[in-house]
């Protein structure tokens, strides 16, 4: 008993100032608010989502803030997590999202299925859920979805990048951000992929955007030294590679471009240069 | 512009004149398959599963490409969640694994019991209904017709594992042939909820956070022998402590390896699921599925900077004659780093004894008059260190 009573006692000591909702969050008609919740930080976001916040701090999660609407027996839960940027907002979002939810014109973009609503705006990706199946509560789940949109600061777009994708085959609501560690390479990181179908050839491409020259070679020079090559200072460049786990590869530079393409096999290389071409135009 | 061009797989010079490079396989990757007989194999439990001592923790990996080289270096048991992704994880496997051979490998998988309270209770939602129908959709995603343990995601309230209709759930998912053995993942309130399931036969597998880092280790090494003891398979993850680094700031890394070495150091453990998402980390990780002894530097390497953590006593002995019950207090403060720093409860438990130490030998002194030069919580630490006097030695690693 002892111990409980001082456990409980250190968790409000720890959690007690981080209580304070530092987010105003809208009120919902008929419903009573409650955030009772920690404002969850990285130390303790495994509290809350277990296994799956190792993904989220892989992209930049800041804090969470938790709220739950009550009217009756039906709940409405808001989570509202803040990332380091627009892209690494994407990001998490996008490794969440399938092409087979109901989408909708929400922040930037956002989704309904089963209960949830997911989506996400400037720095922020959102998730409001009930378990309700009750028509009304699930109107006011929608409801309140817009209200935080409207009240969240950031931009409502797509990230820029994501338009310089063919239109042609690419698989739509599949593009994803790779924060880390793309094609499970360490030396690859921050692409945008999406996943095209070409006849029955299914295969995917990277972008990946450098902030400058340096950082475009640091990392096409990573991917040759695997191979044994000497590192390049070609301002440009198109080599077709086989990488050990994940077979042929399509690797290309220009600008502050790369571009990788993975799932053709070596004598497609007709179709490489098609979408290639047209990235790096 | 150039194009890329099959014609002949040789080296033409470097990218910028027209034509092609064509490069050999990835040299950096060379990490042969472990030989099955090299594999280090444990039994889990009473499933009887013989599970190699790496398993993989999928969570973060969006290329199957690492979970294929992953089943084909010997890992065979691979560790999802209905959660993950909102479910392109389990896609992911389920789309990998749909040719493979299903007996060649382990799948598992979590779903939460909906309907839980903040404490971790069950309520009037937590019903059978909502739990088969979430398993459903996983089975679906998977893409099989079964998954060889199934974990009820996140127990941190016994509770949970008495609730009926969460039992029926289970009963009736294994009657039906779609989950071989029923679990639980627990990484909050571990130690109750480890011996919770011990005391019961409905679960065959608990699935629990178990790292050097944490400060409750014995606790939660007993519920894990007991655990074992009741024929419950174990399997550990977190092994690297949350994030792989010692610091918030991210400069002091983990030793990886060393850390996994000591979760598996413990015989209890069947299995730990590191979660991988690159090459480098699953060739380090393979290597231990052969090799899963602690070197002495490994050791070293566990020990956590004092920097992080502030456990080392300098000795300056100034609360000695403060305290009126006149306690070795440096030499607790020892004992208490190597428990807790040094992760060696049993150099703990050597040094309380050497002292002859009782029980909560600060009993009846209150407020505690020692005001450290290094602002520890004296008599906190005294009090929590001194409890290791009442663990059987035999309880100690």
């Amino acid at each position: 008993m002892k111990n409980k009573l001082f456990a409980g006692l250190f968790m409000l000591l720890l959690f007690g100032s981080a209580y304070a909702q530092e987010l105003s969050l809208p009120e919902l008609e008929g419903y009573k608010k409650s955030t009772n919740y920690p404002v969850f930080k990285p130390d303790n976001l495994w509290d809350y989502i277990n296994g799956a916040a190792d993904t989220y701090l892989a992209y930049g999660f800041i804090d969470l803030h938790v709220a739950e609407y009550k009217k009756g027996k039906n709940v409405i839960k808001l989570e509202i997590y803040k990332h380091a940027d627009n892209t690494l907002a994407f990001g998490i979002y996008s490794t969440e999202r399938s092409p087979s939810f109901r989408f909708m014109n929400l922040g930037a973009q956002g989704y309904v299925a089963d209960g949830a609503i997911n989506f996400f705006k400037g720095n922020y990706y959102v998730k409001l859920r009930t378990f309700s199946k009750n028509e009304k509560t699930l109107r006011s789940n929608e409801s309140l979805a817009l209200k935080v949109s409207n009240m969240l600061g950031g931009v409502s777009e797509m990230p820029s990048v994501l338009s310089r994708f063919p239109e042609a085959g690419k698989k739509i609501n599949e593009e994803t951000y790779i924060n880390e560690s793309v094609l499970g390479h360490k030396f690859l990181n921050k692409a945008y992929k999406a996943i095209y179908e070409e006849g029955s050839d299914n295969f995917s491409i990277f972008i990946i955007e450098n902030s400058s020259r340096e950082e475009l070679k640091k990392s096409v020079s990573a991917y040759l030294a695997a191979t044994g090559e000497d590192p390049t200072e070609a301002e440009s460049g198109r080599y077709m590679l086989k990488d050990g786990y994940n077979g042929t590869i399509f690797l290309s530079w220009k600008d502050n471009y790369i571009v990788i393409i993975s799932g053709l096999s070596k004598d497609q290389s007709d179709i490489a240069d098609k979408y290639t071409s047209e990235i790096l135009k | 512009m150039q194009n890329f061009n099959r014609r002949g797989f040789i080296k033409t010079g470097v990218a910028g004149a027209a034509g092609f490079v064509a490069l050999s396989p990835l040299s950096g990757y060379s990490a042969a398959s472990k030989q099955d007989e090299e594999i280090i194999y444990r039994i889990l439990g009473k499933t009887g599963l013989k599970v190699p001592v790496i398993s993989f923790g999928v969570m973060r990996a969006d290329n199957p490409n690492l979970c294929k080289a992953a089943y084909e270096k010997g890992i065979k048991l691979f560790d999802t969640a209905n959660g993950y992704q909102n479910g392109n994880n389990e896609i992911m496997l389920g789309n990998l694994f749909k040719d493979y051979p299903r007996e060649s490998l382990l799948l598992a998988t979590k779903v939460r019991a909906g309907g839980v309270d903040k404490d971790g209770k069950p309520t009037d939602q937590t019903t059978t209904e909502d739990f088969l129908t979430k398993f459903d959709t996983s089975l679906s995603r998977l893409k099989m017709s079964y998954v060889d343990i199934l974990y009820v995601h996140s127990v941190n309230n016994p509770e949970l594992l008495e609730h009926k209709p969460l039992l029926n759930a289970i009963k009736k998912l294994k009657k039906d042939g779609r989950i071989r053995f029923a679990g639980i993942s627990t990484h909050s309130n571990e130690a109750a909820v480890v011996a919770a399931a011990a005391s019961t036969e409905n679960w065959d597998v608990v699935l629990t956070a178990y790292n050097f880092m944490q400060t409750y280790s014995n606790e939660l090494k007993s519920a894990i022998r007991k655990a074992n003891e009741a024929g419950i398979g174990i399997v550990a993850m977190k092994t690297m402590a949350g994030g792989g680094f010692f610091d918030k700031e991210k400069t002091k890394p983990i030793n990886t390896t060393a850390a996994l070495k000591w979760a598996l150091s413990n015989p209890d453990i069947t299995t730990a699921i590191p979660g991988m998402t690159d090459f480098d980390q699953l060739d380090l990780n393979v290597k231990i599925l052969s090799d899963i002894t602690l070197t002495g530097d490994e050791m070293k390497d566990l020990v956590v900077p004092t920097a992080e953590t502030g456990l080392y006593c300098t000795g300056c002995t100034k609360c000695i004659p403060v305290c009126p019950k006149n306690l070795p207090v440096p030499d607790l403060m020892r004992a208490y780093m190597y428990a807790y720093g040094y992760s060696n409860p049993a150099m703990a438990y050597s040094l309380l004894g050497e002292l002859g130490t009782t029980d909560n030998p600060c009993n009846g002194c209150s407020p505690c008059r020692v005001e450290c030069t290094k602002n520890f919580k004296v008599k906190e630490k005294i009090t929590d260190i001194s409890r290791l006097v009442n663990v059987p030695v035999d309880f100690l690693v």
